[in-house]
This record gives structure tokens, sequence and C-alpha cells, in this order.
């Protein structure tokens, strides 16, 4: 997948460099949506590289729920508790986040 | 070029579907924590920790500042609806395992003593149950929303 991304990226190079011969009336139009491909594409390799990361995550907690699984252990409530603060963490991080993304495209 | 999208949108609809032990998307497999449960707590326990990784990897999406707006957007509204199904999941559980914890403590007690916490931990069964099912339905709205901005 982030090899197709890559050669898109250098089509994508390759065709900014034909703008030029773009006839005027179109250029400006033909000029965005070339920028807006581009950010959508570097935007994948983010998103490609969270990916990962993601499924190493999921991984992980299925390894210990399948470990819970096996000896038939119950989830104390301490355990919940802390998934729950995982999450508050999580939700505080990621509004805050977008926060500063919206502030930034002002 | 949707291809990231999608199996990023495939990844969240898998951490909070039950019915598969994995999915492979490109290189990556995705292992489902929630099909491994077999008790209603260590399905609530995958469920708030499989959300808490997405919203993690989400937060560096945001952060990423070659990441499309719009996408930011719809991440943002995706999990203003999502975290609060979360919160009456925890809510759920925990009223479960203290139902289930005074259930266990009442099995050497009087026949109406014991009857009292089986039915308490009945309702409590119920409604973890239902709050499980609430949690995953955001994450069908959480493809609506982004399909949507993607067009």
């Amino acid at each position: 997948m982030l090899n197709l991304i890559l050669q898109l990226q250098m089509l994508l190079a390759a065709l900014s460099a034909l703008l030029p011969l773009v006839p005027e009336e179109s250029r400006e139009r033909a000029a965005e949506i070339i920028d807006t491909v581009a950010k959508v594409l570097t935007a994948g390799n983010s998103v490609g590289a969270n990916l990962d990361d993601l499924a190493a995550k999921l991984a992980a907690i299925r390894a210990e729920v399948e470990a819970m699984a096996a000896v038939g252990r119950h989830v104390s409530g301490e355990e919940l508790e802390a998934s729950m603060a995982r999450v508050r963490t999580a939700s505080a991080a990621f509004r805050a986040a977008l926060e500063t993304a919206e502030a930034g495209a002002r | 070029m949707k291809h990231p999208f999608r199996a990023l949108l495939l990844g969240v609809s898998l951490a909070l579907t039950p019915a598969c032990a994995s999915l492979q998307v490109g290189h990556m497999q995705f292992e489902n924590p929630i099909s491994a449960a077999r008790t209603l707590d260590q399905q609530a326990y995958a469920l708030l920790n499989a959300y808490a990784a997405v919203i993690e990897e989400a937060t560096d999406i945001v952060r990423d500042p070659s990441a499309p707006l719009a996408f930011k957007r719809a991440l943002g509204q995706a999990e203003r609806v999502a975290t609060p199904g979360a919160e009456m999941l925890q809510i759920a559980v925990t009223a479960y395992v203290r139902a289930r914890a005074d259930f266990e403590a009442a099995s050497g007690a009087s026949q109406p003593t014991l009857e009292r916490a089986a039915t308490a931990l009945t309702v409590a069964a119920q409604r973890l149950s239902q709050a499980i099912e609430a949690a995953r339905a955001p994450i069908s709205e959480l493809e609506d929303l982004v399909r949507a901005r993607r067009g």
C-alpha cells in the first residue's frame, strides 16, 4: 500500500511539472486538485504508520484477554478503572489535538 | 488513495466487532480482542481498551499537520459520539462486577438473599449486554460520518 502511495506521489510530482501546459483558465483549478490529492496522499502515509501501531496495540490487548479467558479469570474493578482512565486520557489528548489543528487552520 | 482511510475504518470496526479473530488488511493483521473474551466483563474490558487504542492512534493523525482538516473533523465528530458510549459501558460493567461479587458472597446465605443477589446479577448482566451493544453502534456512525466526509 505504501509503495502504491509513493508511486502516486511521484506521478503527482510529474503532473505538477506539466501544469504550465494546462490552459490558463483551468490552471488554478488543476493546481488546487493536485494540491488536495498531494495532501491526501501525505495523510495516507501517516495513517499507514498509525495503522501499524494500532495493529500492535490490538494484538497486545487480545493476548491479555486470551490469557484471562484461558484461566477463567474475572476482570477486577481496578482493571476496569484503569481501562476507563486510558479512554479518558486518550479522549482528552485527542480533543486538545483537534483544537490545536482547528486553531492552526484559522 | 482511499485505502488508508478504508483500512482505518476496517481496523476500528474489527476492534469493536466480535465475530472474527483477526483481519488481514494489506500487509497488516488486525487482531480482534473482543472475540477472545469468554465473559461479559472480559468483553467490556477488551472493548474499552480497543477503543482507547483507536483514539490514541487517531490523536497522532490529528497532530499530523499534513492530514486533511476535513478528515480530522470527521474523526472528531466520531469521537464525540463514541466516548459517551464508552462511559456508559464503564458504568454498566462496574455495576455488573459489583452484582457478581454480591452474588458470590451470598452463595452460602439464605434462599431469599441468594435469589435477590441472582436477580440483581441478571439485571446487571442484561444492562451490560445492552451497553456493549450500544458502545458498538457509534462505530457504524464513525463509518457513515467518514464516508459522508469523503463523498
